[in-house]
């Protein structure tokens, strides 16, 4: 007699667990289900297909300007040696947008006082890494910069800078 | 039928020591309260409002300058939802003081802890609604130090903002957030929360061990002397409430602009602590581990051995220190920082 309740009593319980374990699954179905719903209605960026800005003839951009444009919510600088530099704008601390200011010639951020010099490079924290840069080609002498990717960088290096002579 | 209803949250007799004010100062029932004016201004102002960048803000403005009534409106649902905040951080403090945090009443714990998270969340995606600079830019702050979590920071930021930029998206996101799902979750929550006090036994009666008279003392019934009580506190605080809306307004900016920051951006005054912190350690600390070590603190707390009902004297010191840190970053957060966070003298 015991052994028949003790029987009984586990195949119950085994039932049982089937109807948990189907219910985690039907649970689980939701949940992936409810993801997709949310994931497929956002946009695809496309990523990868340059989106080239004209930014101007290369006269425009003298030696030792900073110039602010504002389309590619970017800074067009170029050195006094002449090289270019497309600088985001965008704090690499917490994303504010940046402005030079020009008494003190720096980036300065607004919202935790990051300062960055004319490369991008950092002077003060809390921001950790240079800003981001976009790449800079010349086309019959008008500056196009290709805004659809910022390139990530640590800190400034010589070879960042693209110069119009060398493009021709 | 009502009645009915009611006393299924509400016993109808109740310890004549339970009726004492100073034992919860009324906060629970007050975060309650409160929730259900955020809930019915809260409605009032979804009628006109409009999730949709330069519309949003435009239909803000629409609420404060054309709708009758519609500025003291956003000035309640505003103000309510900062004072939210301070409410139920002392409800918090008042739970864990009077040792009402041990079984049986420690699932209730669990659950309240959820019910604060979701007061900062609702607070949190109201934020981005009115559209303004600074709800703009607290956002972009906000969410830019998710990237900072390791692995799943960058997708579970792009999700958040549903792009790479604070943009239409994230305003969508959040609009269904803050009038969806966390309303939705806050309400259902806050009803197993009070159903569980009942099940506990009503109101914590501290040191039942020690002073049984608290409890075996007199019974009285709770229409018309708890339900008395309740209702006046109600009204004070809703005329305060309402006093308030009147005679201060809520902020609003200058809308958005995705190419400018303004010189003053901050935080919620309810992160500035957190911000503070962020301008002395790295990003991860404050986004990552300080969160993951406060939450568990607070899970693991009725954990802890209590002695006599109560926690013991080191862990309230370690309660009370903390706080105490807290409330310090957070006020050099909100008077002592100006203009690129520079520190200066509020006077």
């Amino acid at each position: 007699m015991a052994m028949v309740e003790k029987i009984s009593s586990s195949r119950r319980s085994f039932l049982a667990r089937i109807w948990v374990g189907l219910g985690i699954i039907a649970l689980l179905q939701l949940f992936t289900g409810a993801v997709a719903y949310f994931m497929s209605g956002r946009k695809q960026v496309e990523k990868n297909t340059p989106e080239l800005l004209r930014a101007g003839v290369i006269s425009d951009f003298p030696p030792g300007s900073v110039t602010s444009i504002v389309k590619g919510h970017l800074y067009l600088n170029c050195l006094d040696d002449g090289g270019f530099l497309a600088i985001s704008r965008k704090c690499t601390h917490l994303g504010c947008s940046v402005p030079w200011v020009v008494e003190s010639e720096q980036f300065e951020c607004p919202c935790h006082a990051s300062h960055f010099d004319v490369t991008g490079d950092v002077l003060k924290s809390p921001a950790s890494r240079a800003l981001d840069l976009y790449p800079v080609s010349f086309e019959k002498g008008v500056v196009l910069i290709n805004i659809s990717t910022p390139i990530k960088r640590t800190g400034f290096v010589r070879e960042q800078l693209v110069y119009a002579q060398k493009s021709g | 039928m009502s009645k009915n209803f009611f006393f299924h949250f509400r016993p109808r007799h109740i310890p004549a020591g339970a009726l004492c004010f100073t034992l919860t100062w009324g906060l629970g029932g007050m975060a309650a309260l409160m929730l259900t004016q955020q809930l019915l201004t809260g409605l009032l102002l979804n009628i006109f409002y409009q999730p949709l960048p330069v519309l949003a803000y435009q239909s803000v403005e629409h609420i404060q300058t054309t709708i009758f009534l519609g500025r003291l409106v956003r000035n309640m649902h505003h103000w309510i939802g900062h004072a939210l905040i301070i409410v139920v951080f002392l409800h918090l403090l008042r739970v864990f003081f009077s040792g009402a945090i041990y079984p049986p009443r420690r699932t209730n714990w669990f659950v309240g802890l959820g019910l604060a998270f979701l007061v900062l969340l609702a607070n949190f995606s109201g934020y981005l609604l009115p559209w303004d600079q600074l709800s703009y830019w607290a956002v972009t702050i906000a969410t830019s130090m998710l990237s900072y979590l390791p692995l799943i920071g960058i997708p579970l930021q792009e999700m958040l903002r549903g792009g790479e930029e604070v943009g239409a998206a994230t305003l969508q996101l959040f609009y269904f957030f803050h009038t969806g799902i966390v309303p939705a979750s806050l309400f259902l929550l806050l009803l197993y929360h009070f159903w569980f006090i009942r099940k506990a036994g009503g109101v914590y009666l501290p040191h039942k061990k020690t002073n049984p008279e608290a409890v075996k003392g007199k019974f009285v019934p709770v229409v018309p002397n708890l339900l008395v009580r309740e209702l006046a506190f109600a009204a004070i605080v809703t005329s305060l409430l309402l006093l308030f809306s009147m005679f201060v307004d809520a902020p609003l900016g200058a809308m958005a602009n995705p190419h400018l920051t303004p010189e003053r951006v901050k935080a919620p005054w309810y992160f500035l602590g957190a911000q503070e912190l962020l301008l002395h350690v790295h990003p991860l600390v404050a986004v990552f581990f300080l969160p993951l070590g406060i939450g568990s603190f607070l899970i693991l707390l009725p954990f802890i051995k209590a002695k006599e009902e109560q926690p013991q004297r080191w862990l309230r010191a370690v309660f009370v220190i903390g706080i105490v840190l807290l409330l310090i970053l957070t006020i050099i957060g909100i008077w002592f920082r100006g203009p690129g966070m520079r520190l200066m003298w509020p006077w």
